[in-house]
């Protein structure tokens, strides 16, 4: 690993980390960057395709994730691999998807430069679209991350609140926040092979000492788990058929939540086709079984089907939760399950882009217990 | 007669089990015991399917979640599957249903695999009778009467 520093000149550090990008850009070795940029209403960032140096103006920073880059990689390298090297801005939740979609045949890593960044959390769209405070959401977050980082908490969203891990792992390079005064210098660490002849092509400073960095990558790693362990103690109630009814009784069947999850990437989901699709008789025999039924159907069928069908690649980014208009704290539920899940089969998704998914290989000696007993 | 008076007089409890059997093996070895005349109690409904490994989990939670007292997944032996491997992999979900039904406290207990061969099919009526007491321990499926779901 290649360890330099980009300077930050009067604490604008979203400028520096351009300027940065804009020479990787301008240096022809990047055809294009996928970073968020402002939509020209301000009010939201979204990940845009960038060829023009000149147009690029990004919002590495703000505390939005509109979309995962995962999918949006996977869409243009599904078929056929990008020709030519493409930059992409991603935080580590993102990376971790693009590793499981690399697993399940739906994105190819050739000619993808991941440049990931340190994250600092990110609020639903709709705070951020609406914020209440008086600063802008990235001013605010970057004003309290330096003060008061606990104080953040009350706008993160729950998956970045108790996040697995926000450094970014399986990178090319690394644009570090952590254990750095941003507003002077922002940490940048090359990788691969790629990683490292591109950041030759940037005017950036050696890095000295990365004691540093590893104090502040361990005390965020730290804090993030003692929170995560407090969230599960706080949702371990949500459990047996009572409570799990009435957690998702107000959800639509809209799928807008499979919809935004980076890994569910199946063509047709089985929950939309026409395996539901049942003749009149069939739905009354359903009712009459139990009196009644509620409509649309099968709700809790979909959400623990999914669950079976993903949760062993779910990255816990939370975008499922946040896409629910119907604001079901979806990850109340997703992160235990997920966690337990993960651990039965000792998989953590996105860390090996080499490691199978557990589904689709097996051991003859194993499990013996189930099928014996 | 009121419906307290009906809900007095109710029967014992007879749980209700799906059944997915594979066909080259426990589908065999269900046929078997009938034909072989062994006595097992009739709380099975069974579901013909190519192999265990094509129970996608979903058909399992959809009868638990209509109010199945029992899902019971039988598939040939560890290297016996027709299909070389469809067994293990069945094998491998069910590990994760049943992890994650017990994540939710979801009765993991009324989702059984197990594994009988085309000539066992006294093991059959074994499983069966062995299946309907442990439900029946386990009394009624608590979803049965959730419309809600
Ligand atoms: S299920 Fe939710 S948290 Fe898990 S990967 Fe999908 S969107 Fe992210
Ligand atoms: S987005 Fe919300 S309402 Fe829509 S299917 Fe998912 S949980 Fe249900
Ligand atoms: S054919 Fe019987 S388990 Fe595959």
């Amino acid at each position: 690993m290649v360890q330099k520093m980009l300077k930050v000149k009067d604490g604008d550090v979203s400028g520096a980390i351009n300027d940065f990008l804009r020479q990787l850009l301008s240096s022809q070795k990047l055809q294009a960057l996928i970073v968020p940029q402002a939509m020209p209403s301000q009010k939201t960032t979204f990940p845009v395709l960038v060829s023009d140096p000149h147009m690029l103006h990004a919002a590495p920073l703000a505390p939005l994730l509109a979309a995962s880059t995962a999918a949006l990689v996977s869409r243009m390298t599904k078929v056929q691999a990008a020709p030519h090297p493409i930059g992409v801005v991603m935080r580590s939740c993102e990376i971790r998807a693009l590793l499981e979609l690399v697993k399940l045949n739906q994105a190819k890593l050739e000619n993808i430069v991941i440049i990931g960044i340190d994250c600092l959390g990110t609020f639903p769209l709709n705070t951020y679209v609406e914020f209440p405070e008086k600063q802008k959401p990235t001013e605010y977050l970057l004003e309290q991350w330096k003060k008061n980082p606990d104080a953040l908490d009350k706008y993160l969203r729950s998956a970045c609140r108790v996040c697995k891990d926000p450094i970014p792992t399986n990178a090319d390079i690394v644009l570090g926040l952590y254990g750095t005064d941003i507003e002077k210098q922002i940490i940048v660490e090359a990788y691969s092979d790629v990683g490292k002849q591109l950041v030759e092509h940037v005017k950036l400073e050696e890095g000295k000492d990365s004691k540093e960095r590893q104090k502040a990558l361990q005390q965020v790693r730290e804090d993030k788990t003692k929170k995560r362990q407090q969230f599960l103690k706080e949702k371990a109630g949500i459990k047996g058929i009572e409570k799990l009814a009435e957690f998702f009784d107000r959800c639509v069947n809209c799928h807008n939540c499979r919809q935004a999850c980076p890994v569910c990437y199946c063509k047709e989901c089985l929950f939309d086709s026409s395996v539901f699709d049942a003749e009149a008789y069939k739905f009354l025999r359903r009712a009459e079984m139990k009196g009644m039924l509620k409509m649309p159907t099968d709700a809790l069928l979909f959400h623990v089907g999914r669950m079976n069908h993903m949760i062993l690649s779910c990255v816990q980014c939370g975008l499922c939760e946040q896409a629910c208009p119907n604001t079901i704290p979806l990850m109340d539920v997703f992160i235990p399950v997920a966690e337990q899940a993960q651990k039965e089969f000792s998989y953590t998704p996105g860390k090996d882009k080499d490691e199978k998914i557990p589904l689709i290989v097996y051991k003859e000696d194993e499990f013996l217990e189930v099928g014996e007993k | 007669m009121s419906e307290d008076k009906k809900e007095q007089k109710k029967e014992p409890f007879e749980p209700k089990i799906v059944g997915f059997l594979c066909n080259w093996c426990s589908y065999a070895g269900a046929d078997l015991a009938g034909t072989s005349r062994i006595q097992y109690p009739p709380n099975i409904r069974i579901i013909r399917v190519m192999c265990s490994g094509s129970v996608d989990s979903m058909y399992i939670l959809r009868a638990l979640l209509e109010g199945a007292d029992g899902v019971f997944v039988g598939g040939c032996h560890p290297g016996d599957c027709h299909y070389i491997d469809g067994n293990y992999k069945a094998r491998r979900r069910m590990v994760l249903l049943q992890n994650i039904l017990e994540t939710l406290r979801l009765e993991k207990e009324r989702v059984w695999l197990r594994w009988i061969s085309a000539s066992e099919g006294q093991k059959f009526a074994d499983t069966m009778n062995e299946m309907t007491a442990a439900i029946k321990k386990l009394g009624p499926n608590p979803m049965a009467k959730h419309w809600d779901l």
